[in-house]
């Protein structure tokens, strides 16, 4: 039924093989995969080491991480983060989706909608630093490489979701 | 729809063909058989045991000794502060690491010339920074430094301060002549430490 | 010859200018398939839509057998990539967390990147959420650093778990993708809904 309305989108597989095309690209330049929560982390680390010098000596977290990284801010995950937004731009300046709102199943209040995604924000920042990286990073990149973690990480992740999209239905059909 | 058919045609095939070639585990060599042959030749990669007397008694840190010999060898014998990595252990992941640096120079030795010389030859292939070979040896490590022979009073006498030297150093190394007598600084240059930063599988982290 | 930043073919500082520029691609890719919308995002779980399921196993096979045609012709050394650490406590509690929070906020980080530079609040909130939470497990690091770090299994790889060749463990995972792509056409078309 839906074959005669044309699609707003690319067909899955061809973004699926030109996805795979950018972490090659990630990995034959410059030898690790894409990812995204890592530059969260940098920009967190940074903040931290601006506003509470001392604490971030005294945490190992913001040790560890000072340790192997020279100036957060200029890591490569940052630069990469700033290309995701102008590409995203492009690509939604292009098929007209640019527009400020709030997209949730009508169903829902957008208000509803807005502190599941913050709920849902502070879970997943939480758990991409168990994870060492999120759904790009840790599992998209590591598996590209077959990781053993990343297959791990990547199966409990899509299996939970399945337990909760069943007890949160409402929010999305 | 189509699009998945079309997917499956092309990567099927591709992965059937990459499980069925054997994997690529050739380890990249850095150097040119013609290059090799030219250090070879040059015997460029030779350390006279001089050389290591004297930074053994300064303890340069940059000095690096690896015993190639057996575990049961290096057990009878070794040199002070040297490391045992019996040849067949040279590619084994614990060791590269270690050997794979740039800051300390890995000075190979065996009994001879034999071992060391096959050491510092894959290590060299491997693109591995700083690697010399002991020249003769640990025996003619003691046939030098252990003990030394006087030179004849009539030899020129550079020759005499290297002997005053290898007895210093006999004695600093705990070598059979006893003598007292001031180690004298070697004329030897050191090899320079080409400073370059270590390869290293890149940092990650999403 | 590659990876070319550790084999010194190209400097740091170009390095970062490329980061930029597979970022861009990266974006262009998450937001043209539909990525930065997150009713999009879930409906892998509903069965409704599973672009998801799509991309992300199109997107892995493809990079698993550009990787291994590279290395095989030499053009890519393996030992020089990074290759993801497994720490299996940790790995299995943040697949959990995460999982959580995919379904929740609706966006995992990269989408959430690209549904903020279309101008969607809810990915921005989302990001908001992001901070907090990695600030709370910078905070709580001394807390959880021993799960952090329980079960260190190195740098294992699925196939030498498995004791097979790569190559045999990709043919593997490409048919379990192919597989998984038909169940999700198939369930698109008993759970339609209409695309927003």
């Amino acid at each position: 039924m839906s074959e005669v309305k044309k699609s707003k989108y690319i067909n899955p597989y061809i973004g699926g093989v030109l996805l795979g095309l950018v972490i090659l690209a990630a990995f034959f330049i410059s030898g690790r995969g894409i990812g995204a929560s890592g530059a969260i982390k940098s920009a967190i680390v940074t903040t931290v080491n601006t506003v509470a010098p001392t604490h971030a000596e005294n945490n190992w977290f913001y040790e560890e991480y000072n340790a192997s990284h020279a100036n957060p801010m200029k890591s490569w995950l940052v630069f990469e983060i700033i290309g995701v937004l102008i590409g995203a731009f492009i690509s939604g300046a292009y098929w007209k989706r640019l527009k400020l709102k709030v997209e949730h199943s009508p169903k829902i209040s957008s208000k509803r909608r807005l502190i599941f995604a913050v709920i849902g924000g502070i879970l997943f920042g939480f758990g991409s630093q168990f994870g060492r990286g999120c759904a790009s990073g840790a599992c998209l990149s590591g598996m590209s490489l077959l990781s053993v973690g990343s297959f791990v990480t990547m199966i409990f992740m899509f299996g939970t979701a399945f337990i909760f999209a069943y007890i949160f239905r409402k929010n999305y059909i | 729809m189509k699009m998945r058919l079309i997917l499956a045609s092309v990567i099927i095939p591709l992965g059937i063909i990459i499980a069925a070639v054997p994997e690529n585990t050739t380890k990249p060599f850095r150097l040119t058989a013609g290059e090799l042959l030219n250090e070879v030749q040059n015997g460029s990669q030779f350390i006279s045991t001089d050389q290591i007397a004297d930074m053994l008694v300064q303890k340069d840190p940059s000095l690096q000794l690896i015993d190639v010999r057996s575990q049961a060898e290096f057990e009878k014998y070794s040199l002070p502060g040297s490391v045992n990595v019996p040849l067949s252990d040279l590619l084994s992941k614990e060791w590269s690491d270690f050997l794979d640096q740039g800051l300390r120079m890995n000075v190979f030795y065996s009994n001879g010339n034999l071992k060391s010389n096959e050491a510092w030859m894959i290590t060299r292939q491997l693109g591995y920074k700083n690697n010399y070979v002991l020249q003769g040896g640990l025996n003619y490590w003691a046939e030098t430094i252990l003990n030394p022979q006087a030179p004849k009073s009539v030899l020129a006498d550079d020759e005499i301060a290297k002997y005053d030297f290898r007895k210093g150093a006999s004695a600093a190394l705990g070598g059979g002549n006893t003598l007292e007598s001031n180690v004298k600084e070697s004329k030897s240059s050191k090899p320079v430490i080409v400073k370059k930063k270590k390869k290293k599988r890149v940092a990650g982290g999403c | 010859m590659a990876p070319l930043i550790v084999n010194e073919i190209i400097s740091p500082d170009t390095n970062l200018l490329l980061a930029l520029l597979i970022g861009i691609g990266f974006g262009f890719v998450l937001e043209s398939s539909g990525f930065s919308s997150s009713r999009k995002m879930v409906g892998v779980f509903y069965g409704y839509d599973t672009t998801v399921l799509k991309v992300f196993f199109t997107g892995a096979i493809t990079a698993i057998m550009g990787i291994l045609f590279l290395s095989l012709f030499g053009l890519v050394q393996m030992d020089y990539l990074y290759i993801h650490p497994t720490y299996m406590t940790s790995a299995i509690l943040g697949g959990v967390v995460m999982g959580g929070g995919f379904l929740l906020g609706g966006y995992c980080p990269g989408t959430a990147f690209s549904a903020i530079a279309i101008g969607k609040i809810d990915g921005m909130l989302f990001m908001v959420g992001m901070f907090i939470g990695v600030f709370l497990f910078a905070e709580g690091y001394p807390l959880w650093e021993g799960v952090y770090k329980a079960n260190f299994m190195g740098t294992t790889t699925m196939n030498e778990i498995l004791d097979i060749p790569r190559g045999v463990f990709a043919l593997g995972l490409i048919l379990i993708a192919l597989a998984m792509f038909w169940v999700g056409e198939w369930a698109e078309k008993k759970f339609p809904r209409e695309e927003y």
